[in-house]
């Protein structure tokens, strides 16, 4: 069918958005509430066209047969003008900019304001310091993207109150996040168009402990080196593994250390673990336990399954236990000078940390972006650093501790282990290509010592509803499942940089599988750091010292 | 009042001899259109919503917000029987066994009341073999829920917000299912259009109210003169101006019409028929602050330019009252108007300054005279 979009004439597929149209022919709309992905809510009214004389939503108006859109007419412009003069009455007040500018500002700055017309805020809200998530309803414009990213996350730990400019984002009867149900995830905060939702920072934390005379030493998820050159303008998708290492030495770590080590350790317990739920038929399927948020999420929605999710700590966790025990002996450090940070992807990581189990094995999570912080805050130049290694032993870590950073990556990473560990074969091909990639739900099968094993993998948590479903109702016919709470894997995550959409999120899990394949070690359990570490210190994968040091128990919190 | 004829649940025994066609014919002919002041002619929407395919559900909107409209609760109170009646049989016309009847907070006074006529309808409809079960879901109070889709946002659980349309709710309403609703007046209309041949048509409930010595509920014949209305109100003083309700906008008291077309020819909106006058001892500015107060308290909260806007509107006048405004204010108060107009996602926010351009239409005297 065709419409004319600003006099050009335009073929298009009928049952599009205006915006969808545009957008496909270049023409450019500014929207701040439309998200893509998810249905239109059409309430900030900054997208807005005239067709007829009149002013529609483009992000929710269905483009018709011969349809004459104007994008930019007299009317357009100033009625988006006042609705941006209205929303940025509203953020002004108290908004601080990162380092790159948000999208309320870019779009202020192209409709011409300078100056505010209106007033600031009338309201003025305490901000919620959370453990992980801090909320400042004096910069929220309320768009609703972060109240839709928790629906997607099937969380629903948020929504709007009152009504009229009262109206606020908020947890049920305005609790706290941290007493909600809220699992730490932050998407909310990467939906946020203005920074009004935004990780507790901890830099000045970090900062501090560096300038102690304390043995400050780092660990890096695997994630962050495939996004953190985007907050230095670098294309998605670029892996800065050297960078970030030398960046790290230049800002004061004593030591830096990969949580891919981590992840390999993670995997030889939670393979041992399968194979031995497998043999004793007993807790199946069973669930992993690497995501914060998805453990937060069951412990509250179906804490009576919990003995299926396996009993393993995170990596990062399992990295900090076997720091704060085996290297802080072997170096005799005392257990009162040893920091360990770790720089996640992830957000519900800070919150995982000053959980009772965990015993402050880890003392502070910098998130991929606050690295950035630091780095700039530093005055480093980033992208001409020469590239530099990590340091020996607990920076050694194979292909299968990489994907950890993927959704289907755990999945793969304790396949490759559990098979060749069980079977005593090697595994023709290594890669488990029906478990990679961006599907919501992802399953295989493998023949292990002649019994068929069924694998899934639940890729963002709102997906997770159906098999705790199949579990509670008998028919799940799944042995091992792995479960990532952000849509893509940690990749995906709260701590990463903003935006974080679909397109950059491929981008950065291709980089993760190519670092892999270009890996000589790919499996975690010829990881010669690891086989050294159960030789010298661990003994065997579920030895005492390693369910004492590596493994975990579960709250039921119930909603 | 014709309305207040209690049709006593006669007209059920006569539509269970009548095929649900038959029904919308006669609806269709009769010329009823909805008397909650969208005017949709009300055989019509019986008859999309019958075409639809599925469950379907009938909404009584008895959420009767609009200021100076008080005829839906002379209705419910005087003639309950009619309008439960007039749910069954546009259950019947439209297919579909399940009513909500949505009564505004403020009239859950009425609630005993109504389900005692819900529960004789229900006997005698039973009798019949019409088999269609009503519901009463209280509002809460907030004026955004006499619009459809906030109604049925609220019966389904949900935060009374408007939803964007399309889909409309004869296609997609209530459960996602096609929903009939109609305003209070509209349905006690139906039975005695099924049983009374001389019904007539033309007849409007008007809520009269403001500086009168009389208010109350008039009937009249659509079209009858604003002069005739006003003189039942009884007014002490010369009378300056008539509001339509909140929402409608006003216009200088003179001699017009009462019907839409020469209400709205004048740039006001006549909307359910809700009529304040307003004497020559009040400031419109005044009467401008105040209205501008209900709009900014009871926005929804949902869309930019309504939630922000009537805030911001209700700023600039409280500005003016008080001789601190330049000419440069007003000038913003017109184009923030225009905008919530124009760029309002539901009727709320886009009618919310009809009363303000109105006013300076015939007005702006009062408005300018004190600007500093
Ligand atoms: S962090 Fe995740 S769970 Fe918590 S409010 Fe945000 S989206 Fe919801
Ligand atoms: S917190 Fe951010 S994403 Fe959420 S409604 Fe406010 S501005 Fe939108
Ligand atoms: S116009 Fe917007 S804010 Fe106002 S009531 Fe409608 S949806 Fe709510
Ligand atoms: S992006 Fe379309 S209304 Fe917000």
């Amino acid at each position: 069918m065709k419409i004319t979009i600003n006099n050009k004439e335009i073929e298009c597929q009928p049952n599009k958005t205006i915006l969808e149209v545009a957008k496909e022919n270049d023409i450019e709309i500014p929207t701040l509430c439309y998200q893509e992905g998810f249905e239109a809510r059409a309430v900030c009214r900054i997208c807005l066209v005239e067709v007829d004389n009149k002013l529609l939503p483009s992000c929710s108006t269905k483009a018709k047969e011969g349809m004459v859109i104007s994008t930019e007419s007299k009317k357009v412009l100033e009625a988006r003008k006042i609705n941006t003069e209205l929303l940025m009455s509203k953020h002004i007040q108290s908004c601080f900019v990162e380092s790159k500018e948000h999208e309320l500002c870019k779009i202020a700055k192209n409709v011409g304001i300078r100056q505010a017309k209106f007033d600031s805020n009338k309201k003025t809200y305490i901000v919620d310091k959370g453990i992980a998530i801090v909320t400042d309803n004096n910069q929220c414009i309320l768009c609703g993207r972060c109240v839709q990213a928790c629906q997607m996350q099937n969380v629903n730990a948020i929504d709007f109150a009152y009504r009229s400019y009262h109206t606020k984002v908020t947890p049920a009867y305005e609790n706290k996040l941290d007493d909600s149900v809220c699992v730490n995830c932050g998407q909310c905060l990467l939906a946020c168009p203005v920074n009004a939702i935004y990780e507790k920072d901890d830099t000045k934390e970090v900062l501090k402990a560096l300038k102690s005379k304390k043995h400050v030493i780092v660990q890096t998820a695997p994630a962050v080196r495939a996004s953190l050159g985007e907050e230095f303008d670098l294309p998605a998708g670029t892996l800065v593994t050297g960078k970030m290492v030398s960046s790290l030495r230049k800002i004061g770590f004593k030591k830096i250390f990969d949580t891919q080590f981590g992840a390999d350790l993670t995997i030889m317990e939670e393979a041992a673990e399968l194979i031995k739920r497998l043999k004793e038929n007993k807790n199946l399927p069973m669930i992993t336990s690497c995501c914060p948020a998805w453990i937060k999420y069951i412990e509250h929605f179906y804490p009576e399954f919990l003995n299926h999710v396996s009993t393993c700590k995170s990596p990062h966790d399992m990295f900090g236990a076997i720091a704060k025990s085996y290297y802080k002996d072997k170096y005799k450090i005392n257990k009162k000078d040893l920091v360990v940070v770790s720089v996640m992807p992830c957000t519900a990581k800070k919150f995982e940390i000053q959980r009772k189990e965990m015993k402050k094995e880890v003392d502070y999570v910098l998130t991929t972006r606050e690295l950035a912080r630091l780095i700039k805050i530093k005055k480093i130049d980033f992208n001409n650093l020469a590239d530099e290694d990590f340091d020996a032993a607990l920076g050694l870590s194979s292909g299968a501790g990489t994907i950890f950073g993927a959704s289907g990556g755990v999945m793969e990473a304790a396949l490759r282990t559990a098979y060749e560990t069980a079977t005593g074969k090697k595994l023709e091909m290594l890669e488990f290509n029906q478990i990679r990639g961006m599907s919501d739900f992802k399953e295989g099968s493998i023949i292990i010592n002649g019994k068929t094993v069924n694998f899934a993998v639940v890729n963002g948590l709102h997906n997770a509803k159906e098999v705790l479903e199949q579990i509670k109702n008998k028919e799940c016919k799944y042995d091992f499942i792995e479960v990532m709470a952000c849509p893509g894997g940690c990749i995906a995550g709260g701590g990463q940089p903003i935006p974080t959409n679909k397109e950059i999120v491929e981008k950065r899990m291709q980089a993760l599988y190519i670092n892999d394949k270009n890996n000589t070690i790919r499996r975690s359990h010829e990881n010669p750091a690891i086989i050294q570490l159960y030789e010298e210190f661990l003994g065997r994968p579920l030895s005492k010292k390693a369910e004492k040091l590596l493994h975990t128990n579960y709250i039921k919190r119930g909603i | 009042m014709q309305i207040l004829k209690n049709s006593n649940f006669r007209a059920l025994s006569k539509i269970a001899g009548m095929k649900p066609e038959e029904v919308i014919e006669l609806v269709k002919k009769s010329g009823l259109s909805g008397r909650g002041g969208a005017n949709f002619p009300t055989g019509l929407k019986l008859e999309f919503t019958r075409s639809s395919q599925g469950e379907k559900y009938v909404i009584a909107n008895a959420d009767e917000g609009e200021p100076g409209t008080f005829k839906d609760k002379l209705i419910l109170e005087k003639n309950p029987n009619n309008v439960i009646e007039g749910m069954i049989i546009a259950g019947y016309a439209i297919g579909s066994s399940k009513g909500y009847l949505y009564l505004r907070g403020e009239y859950s006074y009425l609630k005993n009341k109504l389900q005692k006529v819900i529960n004789n309808a229900k006997k005698i409809a039973d009798k019949l073999k019409i088999y269609f079960d009503i519901e009463i879901i209280s509002g809460a109070g907030a004026y955004i829920c006499g619009d459809e889709t906030a109604i049925i946002e609220s019966v389904e659980g949900k935060r009374g917000n408007p939803r964007l349309k399309p889909p409309f709710p004869a296609n997609q309403g209530l459960f996602n299912k096609p929903t009939l609703i109609n305003n209070v007046e509209t349905l006690a209309n139906l039975p005695l259009i099924i049983l009374d041949k001389s019904w007539n048509n033309s007849f409007r409930l008007f809520s009269l109210s403001g500086n009168i010595t009389k208010p109350g509920v008039y009937e009249l014949e659509s079209g009858a003169s604003l002069k005739k209305l006003i003189n039942l109100g009884k007014p002490k003083n010369k009378i300056k101006a008539v509001y339509f309700g909140c929402s409608g906008g006003c216009l200088p008291y003179e001699d017009i019409a009462l019907n839409n077309e020469a209400v709205k020819e004048k740039g006001a909106m006549l909307g359910s028929c809700a009529i304040i006058a307003v004497d020559e001892k009040h400031n419109i500015v005044d009467v401008a602050t105040n209205i501008a107060k209900f709009f900014e308290y009871e926005s929804c909260g949902k869309c930019t330019p309504c939630r922000e806007g009537t805030m911001r509107v209700l700023e600039l006048l409280e500005k003016i009252s008080l001789k601190k405004a330049a000419n440069e204010d007003l000038e913003l108060l017109e184009e923030l108007c225009r905008v919530i107009n124009e760029t309002s996602l539901c009727g709320l926010g886009q009618s919310s300054t009809a009363h303000i351009t109105t006013a300076l239409k015939y007005f702006r005297k009062e408005f300018t005279d004190k600007l500093k």
